[in-house]
């Protein structure tokens, strides 16, 4: 297996947070080993670059959870990660999320941005982000989607981050998260409760200095973050004092965090990992089903298919909005990461069922009617994420009733794309009309 | 624009194998190398189809039923699939119920399991011989009613029929215990010199009984005052 030994250092630092840090029970299954969502997934955000939306209960340990897990992973001390977090409130400002201007400066006439410790480091984390008014979240937009940061007439472009928020439960200071930015998360993930017996430990070990905090390093990492160089240089000098706390963790924790070369190098052996054509082909079957409309030509939020459509068995009956594009790129990454994780060569569909309900769960809008038809009956996970998991499940059921058809169905369309006169397959479900569009073959509705 | 499903320019024909499809491959390969044994031992003890019931035959047969099935892994369950596959005159060019129960006793006898169930209910005919020399620790239940010489030789083990037996159950037996949860025909124990027969239901005659015990319903029957051990 290549670079086997940077698993081996991730599995290193997923049992450290779950043993020490943050108690918590296995949640979710792969290849036979169980595992924590919130840790699992928060390291492969960080890994990946990815964005994560965590919900839970107040105290349930969302922000400690990616405060861990980047901390860790990026080497930069807990002080460092703490000081740069931003928090949602009705109050919060441009200026505290992203940078200000220089005062001094600017009374000499010159026009010089401050950039926040939030906007500059690569480990992002907005606590409590459904706290900030609707009007407001659209500021982050841009910086959660791209990492790019703008202010007055610069740009920051931060080349590599991860970025977690967390979100409690709706309440009266809660707003609801705004379409445009809970699509940009790319995952969502409830931490949640350990159980009496496990919380009943936590706080046993009262320590004096948390491990993951160094004063020395913190400060000479604030410094550098608040100096006056050039963005990429003062990344370089952080990256140095980064590995000097890699070091110290390495000392005294046995823990290895990963520099930025190896970081950039285990990105590059994810996207390296190919899906198997049951992946492939189980995650057209969802993008289908969540996209297309028989009657008006694909999902729109402003458009509502009716009882009696021939499709009102599949979930795009069942959903409003369409599945956006950054939908299939969420479930690549983060499919990969996993695959990558647990040593496999290939995504298979044991990766992407993982992985699925979690992209899902925030970005579909489901129909109320659907909605009262699910809610009140058992579970384990959040309504979201349940839901999620379910239609899953439901697509899963009928790619194992169809899987060697519309595996041929496929490898026809992939010749009648070459130019070979075939004729498609039909079938009774959304892909076969989708597949039949690509190639052609389709006969646009006269309107 | 990049062919968007050029995945599966290669995927024609191709089946995914599931782990049952695994599973079904490798019962299917068991199989087969049982039902090859059986054959060897046919075209060895049957040549012209027929097959002599005699204490020497019995003895060879088993020898070579021993060899046969050397190095195979099975389950109790394959041993029932071969039971349904003698039955099924597709499968098996001839059944002989001689051999065949010969063939399954020792399958019976050297399987991994302690304890072997065999749902024979929906079988056509009843095989011969079952039980043959089943050696102490093993127990053999048996779902439905079975044929002539049932238990012979038994060795220790525990035989329980779920059914009714014919006769010469129990011949020859020297230890162990036979349970027939039904009734039982001539020559029931006939040559035991240990053991147990314990019948549900009715006996239609004993044969010439060295040792052991009989029950018939809850009654001692043997050794009792009108019956007496015999010397040959």
């Amino acid at each position: 297996m290549k670079n086997g030994h940077y698993r081996k250092r991730i599995r290193g630092i997923y049992e450290y947070i779950s043993d020490t840090l943050y108690f918590n029970r296995p949640d979710i299954e792969i290849k036979g080993e169980r595992f924590n969502s919130t840790i699992l997934f928060g390291l492969l955000t960080s890994l990946n670059g990815g964005k994560e939306l965590i919900i839970g209960e107040p105290g349930l340990g969302k922000t400690t959870s990616a405060e861990y897990v980047g901390s860790i992973l990026y080497r930069y001390p807990l002080g460092v990660i703490w000081g740069s977090e931003v928090s949602g409130h009705p109050e919060q400002t441009e200026e505290k999320i992203i940078g200000r201007p220089h005062l001094g400066e600017l009374n000499r006439g010159k026009e010089v941005v401050v950039w926040t410790n939030f906007a500059q480091i690569p480990v992002k984390i907005v606590d409590e982000i459904n706290r900030l008014p609707e009007t407001k979240q659209s500021m982050i937009l841009n910086g959660v989607d791209r990492g790019n940061w703008e202010y007055l007439n610069e740009i920051l472009i931060s080349d590599e981050y991860s970025l977690f928020a967390t979100a409690n439960y709706q309440d009266r200071g809660t707003n609801t998260i705004i379409a445009p930015l809970i699509d940009r998360f790319d995952i969502l993930v409830e931490s949640r409760h350990p159980g009496p017996n496990i919380a009943s430990n936590i706080g046993k070990e009262t320590r004096l200095n948390h491990p993951l905090r160094h004063p020395q390093y913190e400060k000479d990492l604030h410094q550098i973050l608040r100096g006056n160089k050039p963005y990429e240089e003062k990344m370089a000098m952080a990256e140095e004092i980064c590995d000097l706390f890699g070091e110290h963790m390495k000392e005294n924790l046995g823990l290895e965090g990963l520099n930025k070369g190896e970081r950039r190098e285990i990105k590059q052996d994810m996207m390296e990992i190919d899906f198997d054509l049951d992946a492939n082909a189980f995650v057209r079957m969802t993008l289908a089903e969540l996209s297309f409309c028989h009657k008006y030509g694909q999902k729109r939020s402003v458009e509502a298919c009716e009882e009696g459509c021939h499709y009102t068995g599949y979930l795009c009956h069942h959903i409003k909005n369409c599945a956006s594009n950054r939908l299939p790129i969420s479930i690549r990454n983060y499919s990969q990461a996993l695959a990558w994780f647990v040593e496999d060569e290939e995504v298979d569909l044991e990766h992407v069922r993982l992985v699925i309900p979690y992209t899902l769960a925030h970005r579909v809008q489901w129909k109320d009617s659907y909605l009262s038809k699910k809610e009140g009956g058992g579970r384990n996970d959040p309504f979201q994420i349940y839901l999620a998991k379910e239609a899953t499940e439901e697509i899963f059921q009928r790619y194992n009733e169809q899987r060697d058809y519309l595996l041929e169905a496929l490898a026809l369309a992939c010749r009648a794309f070459n130019g070979e006169e075939v004729t498609p397959l039909d079938g009774d479900h959304p892909i076969y009309e989708e597949i039949k569009n690509d190639i052609g073959a389709k006969d646009e509705k006269s309107f | 624009m990049k062919n968007p499903f050029e995945a599966f320019q290669q995927t024609d024909g191709r089946k995914r194998e599931i782990p049952l499809d695994k599973i079904l491959k490798f019962k299917e390969e068991t199989l087969s190398k049982i039902l090859k044994g059986y054959e060897d031992l046919l075209k060895n003890e049957a040549k012209d189809l027929v097959w002599l019931m005699q204490y020497s035959t019995v003895i060879k047969a088993y020898s070579i039923a021993e060899k046969k099935i050397e190095g195979i892994e099975y389950t109790a369950e394959d041993i029932e699939e071969f039971c349904y596959a003698l039955d099924r005159s597709d499968q098996i060019p001839y059944l002989i119920t001689g051999p065949a129960g010969v063939y399954i006793s020792t399958l019976c006898n050297y399987a991994k399991e302690e304890e072997i169930t065999l749902h024979l209910r929906d079988l056509n005919v009843k095989i011969n011989l079952l039980g043959y020399r089943l050696p102490p620790n093993k127990k053999l239940i048996v779902e439905g009613n079975v044929g002539d010489f049932t238990g012979i030789g038994l060795d220790g083990g525990e035989l329980i029929i779920e059914g009714s037996g014919k006769n010469y159950t129990g011949a020859g037996m020297k230890r162990g215990k036979i349970i027939i949860r039904h009734n039982l025909g001539f020559n029931t124990g006939h040559g035991m010199t240990g053991g147990e027969i314990i019948v549900g239901g009715r006996i239609k005659g004993l044969g010439k009984i060295v040792g052991g015990k009989i029950f018939e319903r809850e009654h001692l029957i043997f050794p009792n005052e009108g019956v007496k051990p015999f010397y040959f």
